[in-house]
């Protein structure tokens, strides 16, 4: 053959080359390549099955499928709490294949809050983790949050995260926290009970001081609430509040003949009235002993009621 | 007669490693063991344990994949090439035959699994991931299924075709991860004859599962001696008893 006709023949094969790779990318670019995740569409096989069919390749199937539910809290469409109950099928299914994982339990935590049902199918994950990693504190810990964030449960969260204090890396704050805790539906009595039974077994004397500081501010918060009554007793009498904390001492007919210590071993510290709240306080913590609720807090938990009695409405 | 096995043996190997089937499958398990580490970039926590993960599931998948493809044209070939006329005129019997080609098989196979490993040892310590004794006992184990899988494929490849075989093969191989899962889900049946029928798969085919330690191998769980001995001696088992069928098949078959 001559030359030419190879040539020729070679200008052909390149121009069929071209034209093969030009029709495939303006076909590619013509329908939809997002993923199902990014469209909102992703369907999550059962995790039963899935197992089933990991044929022993169980922690790459797993490993895939977390991939997966990073991919829907990461992607741009949607906001995450509307994918909640794919993250939560996902999660689900990730454990289910693969139980030993650690991470995607608290992972599901963090991100199933959108409303109660959520936030109990996080839980059961992170009951689910709890079983098998027993000696993480992290899940117990999270779980007490959410049964207290969440769910306004705050003695089954005293428990859950009483289960976690003393595991390995569980911080110094959870007895404290627990004792908080329980204050809010069992008392300050139970909530001293408890630091005191914590401070008999500490081993550690860092440990010891720091429930030693919490039963303090028990004690301290139970003068408060001894001063509060005088100041009932005060206005009573008086016909008005006091203007300043030592008006209880004040007068022909004092409410009480001394103010005891606004603070247990320092001196200098006095009972205020906390201008914001008018509540007595010690001018040592400024704030009495309660757990947080900030407006956000109380924002959600409407929320939550107002979605809950709708769906009930609907319901009936 | 153990001599004569061994040079079977040796001889099948020597062909083994002239197969381009088995590099190429090799080749792709290397490449997947490196593209685990891109994937595993996706997640922001676990990432070593993800880059083992894949690698340890690529091992496993290419090796059945070569002791499947590579076992089920065991006989065939020397049948087809009329080479197994001249092997059997030879002072070597059908058995001998047979299970020096199923040796000479398990042997490249183990060779392979054990330069992935290697593999995987250099890619883990690299990146700093954790190696200890559940990634041994899992690689044994996963030796025991491939000398299981191989046992299979020459047991079919005794008496079908390559085609055939490499689905039977592969249908026990899956059928052998199923087995377990099927028994638990039959025992919750209200037909007694589902219950009695899947237990009794569960009995006779090979529980594959037995050999499965990825997950203790992932998460570095403790495994106790009894879960490596009694697992890789119910499969040497496994093994005599289906190498002992094909043997009796084979001794009956005509190359005629």
């Amino acid at each position: 053959m001559h030359s030419a006709d190879w040539r020729k023949r070679g200008y052909l094969r390149v121009g069929l080359l071209l034209i093969a790779i030009a029709t495939t990318g303006f076909a590619h670019s013509r329908f939809e390549t997002r993923s199902r995740v990014e469209l909102g569409q992703l369907q999550v096989p059962s995790a039963d099955y899935v197992k089933l069919w990991s044929l022993g390749f169980d922690a790459a199937v797993a490993d895939y499928f977390w991939l997966r539910a990073i991919g829907v809290v990461g992607a741009e469409q949607g906001a995450v709490e509307e994918q909640g109950e794919v993250l939560a099928d996902l999660i689900d299914l990730v454990t289910t294949v693969d139980p030993w994982v650690s991470h995607p339990y608290r992972f599901a935590a963090v991100w199933l809050t959108r409303d109660r049902g959520m936030v109990e199918r996080g839980n059961r994950l992170l009951e689910r983790a709890i079983s098998y990693h027993p000696l993480d504190w992290r899940n117990r810990y999270h779980l007490g949050f959410n049964h207290f964030y969440y769910l306004d449960e705050q003695l089954r969260a005293a428990d859950l995260l009483e289960g976690a204090i003393g595991l390995e890396g569980a911080p110094d704050y959870l007895a404290p926290l627990v004792a908080r805790l329980r204050s809010r539906e069992g008392g300050l009595q139970v909530a001293a009970a408890f630091l005191v039974q914590m401070i008999e077994s500490a081993e550690d004397e860092y440990k010891k001081a720091e429930y030693l500081k919490a039963l303090d501010e028990i004690q301290i918060e139970e003068r408060a609430r001894f001063l509060d009554e005088a100041r009932v007793e005060y206005w009573r009498r008086n016909g008005r509040d006091i203007e300043q904390v030592t008006d209880l001492l004040a007068g022909p007919n004092p409410v009480l003949q001394r103010l005891p210590r606004a603070q247990m071993h320092l001196d200098g510290f006095e009972w205020i009235l906390d201008p914001e709240t008018n509540q007595i306080v010690s001018s040592f913590y400024r704030i009495r002993y309660q757990l947080h609720e900030s407006e956000t807090d109380r924002q959600r938990k409407q929320e939550w009621r107002e979605r809950e009695a709708a769906a009930e409405a609907e319901g009936a | 007669m153990i001599g004569r096995i061994w040079a079977m043996a040796v001889n099948t190997a020597r062909e083994a490693v002239r197969n381009k089937l088995l590099y190429t499958l090799l080749f792709f398990a290397l490449i997947m063991m490196l593209f685990g580490t891109v994937l595993s970039a996706l997640s922001y926590v676990d990432r070593e344990r993800m880059v083992q993960d894949f690698a340890f599931s690529s091992i496993r998948l290419f090796s059945v994949a070569i002791a499947v493809f590579v076992g089920v044209g065991l006989i065939h070939k020397e049948v087809e090439r009329r080479t197994v006329y001249t092997i059997l005129s030879k002072p070597l019997s059908r058995a001998e035959f047979l299970i020096g080609k199923y040796t000479g098989l398990v042997l490249i196979i183990w060779l392979q699994v054990a330069i992935m490993a290697l593999f995987f040892a250099g890619v883990s310590l690299l990146l700093g991931a954790p190696l200890g004794f559940a990634h041994l006992a899992a690689l044994a184990l996963t030796a025991v299924e491939l000398a299981l899988v191989v046992a299979l494929a020459t047991l079919f490849s005794s008496f079908t075709t390559p085609l055939l075989s490499s689905f039977f093969s592969c249908g026990l191989w899956i059928a052998g991860h199923l087995t377990r899962d099927l028994r638990d889900h039959g025992a919750s049946s209200a037909s007694a004859l589902v219950r009695e029928g899947t237990t009794w798969m569960h009995r006779i085919l090979p529980d594959l599962e037995s050999f499965n330690l990825s997950l203790e191998a992932a998460h570095q769980l403790p495994v106790a001696a009894s879960d490596v001995w009694f697992p890789a001696l119910y499969g040497a088992g496994y093994v005599a008893a289906v190498l002992a069928f094909a043997v009796m098949i084979f001794e009956r078959r005509d190359f005629r």
